[in-house]
């Protein structure tokens, strides 16, 4: 589960924001508590209570005291925005890369990326 | 075990639950020693006459177990007792407690087996005396005289097992604990020796040293002995308690 | 009401040995600490300290704050759990269990739920328990003693793997009901990682080293590619160890990797893993590393 090479707690808040980002945490909607993150991932529950300052912090959720942690209102607004900015970097660098080692060239990418754009809409 | 309600008490709470656990298990031990008390005397009275108290056997063998089974209980509590979140101190108490509880119950099992036997002896017309022989002063002739004969047992009783304490912390403390015994076993067979009429039970040839040292103590003489023996006894114990680590585990 | 841990100058000599040389030690108060060390460099030592099982030669130790030898109000809150346990062999289950009850916090129901949980029989003798039986009967002491300060030193012993989760699992659900202060002493460490939150590595009777787990964990890195890519990345970092299988070649350093690194990695087609606390543990305590 947690072995890349980044901490875990940077692992908890990228998930979420995939979460965020895939409909599967809705905005406004509520959040496990850390207690829960700590028991159901069986981690120290201050690892996922870091996760969520980092989280609250970036404003992606909110805190309401005594009820719960939220996701806010314009997260997922936001957090597409970052991923937008930082799509050609984070993930089509990376990509070229890759496909340069295997051999494919930019030309079959693009042909493939053609063929997908009838799916993608 | 008794529930802890509070920190004040439960070394005393522990000193009293260590005696009626101590009672539950020994029960079956005690009630055999009874039996064969009275049967051992009836069997062998069918070959020849009785004129030794077999109760005054069981008695002096009781001291020697008293020792054994307080010295053992010191040497194995100790770590439990501490892991349990107990003081050294509260230990030494709960210790003191139990050898005061116990010295009492099993003394005064031990009158009242001797003043039972009595009453036994009395009715198969057997002569009820701690050794064979003669010596006239040695037979105990009345109920009075067993209750003057068996008062002394728990006094007896808290010496041994305060001697038994002692060998036993002693022991724990470190290895060279066994050494102990070398002042430990003359000096409680002597008193033993002062405070009872008869011999004191051991190797004949210490028995017969310390006899020769407290040759001619009387009774009281014997008892103020014996009580400051026994609280310079208790009062070492403790000093080895309190002082005592607790030893890493074998691997 | 947590206790906070203390240990200042703190020496212990066994005879002419030095099993603890002038540790000085804080570890806050609720929190899971690892403890991790070598056999023989004094993890135990310093549990027993605190404890109050023994005295330090020099140095003080204090829990809560407060001297703990001979303190009544600490030490009654305070568990340290061994290896096989402290108890009377001759004792059942369920009387040793009972003995718990000496502490104020004590918590028999609990205590009696984990142990049918767990399978160890309340009518068998401890001599009679398998190695693991009796290991987890003495975890089970342990949670059920409810301690503002709870030590569990290898009780993972003779465990098997389903086991320890499950102990884990059972002390991580204890620790966020009723936050108090853990300590494990492991050799495990890859195990428990996850659960940690601070770290402690005692090596020689000394502390080597006390962080955030993941100050830790993000000590180093491997990196697993071609042997030449990976040197012109490892160049210049602490290398902890190489490992070589033809053309490829894995690094592993002692080195924190900024951004600028990880771009030129995945560049170089390099792959970038984690070093595991076991890892990054047993090239800390390589004597040969440490010079003795």
């Amino acid at each position: 589960m947690f072995d890349d090479g980044t901490p875990i707690y940077r692992q908890i808040a990228d998930q979420i924001k995939a979460e965020i980002l895939n409909g599967s945490l809705e905005p406004g909607g509520k959040v496990m508590s850390t207690n829960q993150y700590a028991s159901f991932f069986q981690i120290n529950p201050a690892t996922a209570q870091k996760a969520f300052r980092e989280l609250v912090d970036e404003g992606v959720l909110y805190k309401q005291r005594g009820v719960g942690m939220f996701v806010a209102e314009d997260a997922r607004d936001r957090l597409a925005g970052e991923f937008r900015a930082r799509f050609f970097d984070d993930v089509l660098k990376p990509l070229v890369h890759e496909a340069r080692q295997a051999g494919i060239s930019l030309s079959d990418i693009i042909d493939y990326l053609k063929t997908q754009e009838g799916a993608l809409k | 075990m008794p529930k802890a309600h509070t920190l004040a008490t439960r070394r005393h709470k522990l000193g009293t639950a260590l005696l009626t656990e101590s009672v539950k298990y020994f029960a079956g031990w005690i009630l055999a020693v009874i039996v064969l008390a009275v049967a051992v005397p009836l069997i062998v009275s069918q070959w020849r006459s009785i004129d030794i108290s077999a109760w005054y056997v069981a008695a002096n063998i009781g001291k020697y177990l008293v020792a054994i089974i307080a010295g053992g209980y010191v040497y194995t509590l100790l770590p439990i007792l501490v892991a349990q979140g107990m003081t050294r101190r509260e230990i030494a108490t709960s210790m003191g407690i139990f050898a005061l509880l116990w010295s009492a119950f099993i003394g005064a099992l031990a009158i009242a087996g001797f003043l039972g036997e009595h009453a036994l002896y009395g009715a198969l017309d057997w002569r009820q005396a701690p050794q064979q022989g003669e010596e006239f002063d040695l037979v105990i002739g009345s109920f009075a005289h067993a209750l003057e004969f068996a008062a002394i047992y728990p006094l007896a009783y808290l010496l041994y097992c305060t001697a038994g304490m002692l060998i036993g912390a002693a022991i724990y403390r470190s290895d060279g604990g066994w050494l102990v015994l070398l002042p430990v076993v003359p000096i409680t067979l002597a008193v033993d020796d002062a405070l009872s009429r008869a011999d004191a039970w051991g190797p004949a040839w210490l028995v017969r040293f310390v006899s020769g040292v407290v040759e001619g103590w009387g009774v009281w003489s014997a008892v103020a002995a014996a009580v400051v023996v026994i609280a310079i006894g208790a009062w070492a114990t403790r000093h080895l308690i309190l002082n005592s680590p607790i030893r890493a585990k074998q691997a | 009401m947590s206790f906070s841990v203390s240990l200042r100058d703190v020496t212990l000599k066994y005879g002419d040995t030095e099993a603890l040389s002038d540790v000085t030690l804080t570890l806050e108060a609720g929190k899971i600490h690892g403890l991790l060390g070598r056999n023989g460099a004094g993890k135990t030592t310093l549990l027993s300290l605190l404890a109050a099982f023994r005295k330090p030669t020099a140095g003080e130790v204090l829990v809560d704050g407060r001297p703990v030898w001979e303190n009544v109000d600490v030490v009654s809150r305070v568990a340290l759990i061994r290896e096989g346990g402290d108890f009377d062999d001759t004792d059942t289950v369920e009387s040793t269990i009972e003995t718990g009850e000496l502490r104020p916090s004590f918590d028999l129901d609990y205590a009696l739920k984990l142990a049918e949980r767990f399978e160890v029989p309340l009518d068998k003798k401890v001599n009679q328990l398998s190695r693991g039986k009796r290991s987890m009967l003495a975890a089970i002491c342990g949670l059920a003693a409810r301690a503002e300060l709870t030590m569990f030193d290898e009780v993972h012993l003779g465990m098997d793997a389903p086991t320890r989760d499950a102990f884990y699992k059972e002390l991580l659900a204890e620790y966020m009901d009723r936050p108090h202060t853990v300590i494990l002493s492991t050799h495990l460490i890859d195990e428990v990682a996850n659960y940690l939150e601070e770290v402690v590595i005692v090596d020689k009777g000394r502390v080597l080293r006390h962080d955030d787990v993941e100050a830790f964990q993000s000590m180093g890195a491997t990196f697993t590619g071609p042997a030449d890519a990976v040197d012109a990345l490892a160049a210049g970092l602490e290398v902890l160890a190489e490992q070589r299988l033809g053309g490829t070649k894995s690094v592993t350093v002692a080195s924190r990797l900024d951004a600028a690194r990880r771009e030129r990695a995945a560049a170089a087609g390099v792959e970038i893993g984690p070093v595991g606390l076991q890892d990054l543990f047993i090239h800390l305590t390589n004597p040969d590393r440490t010079g003795a």
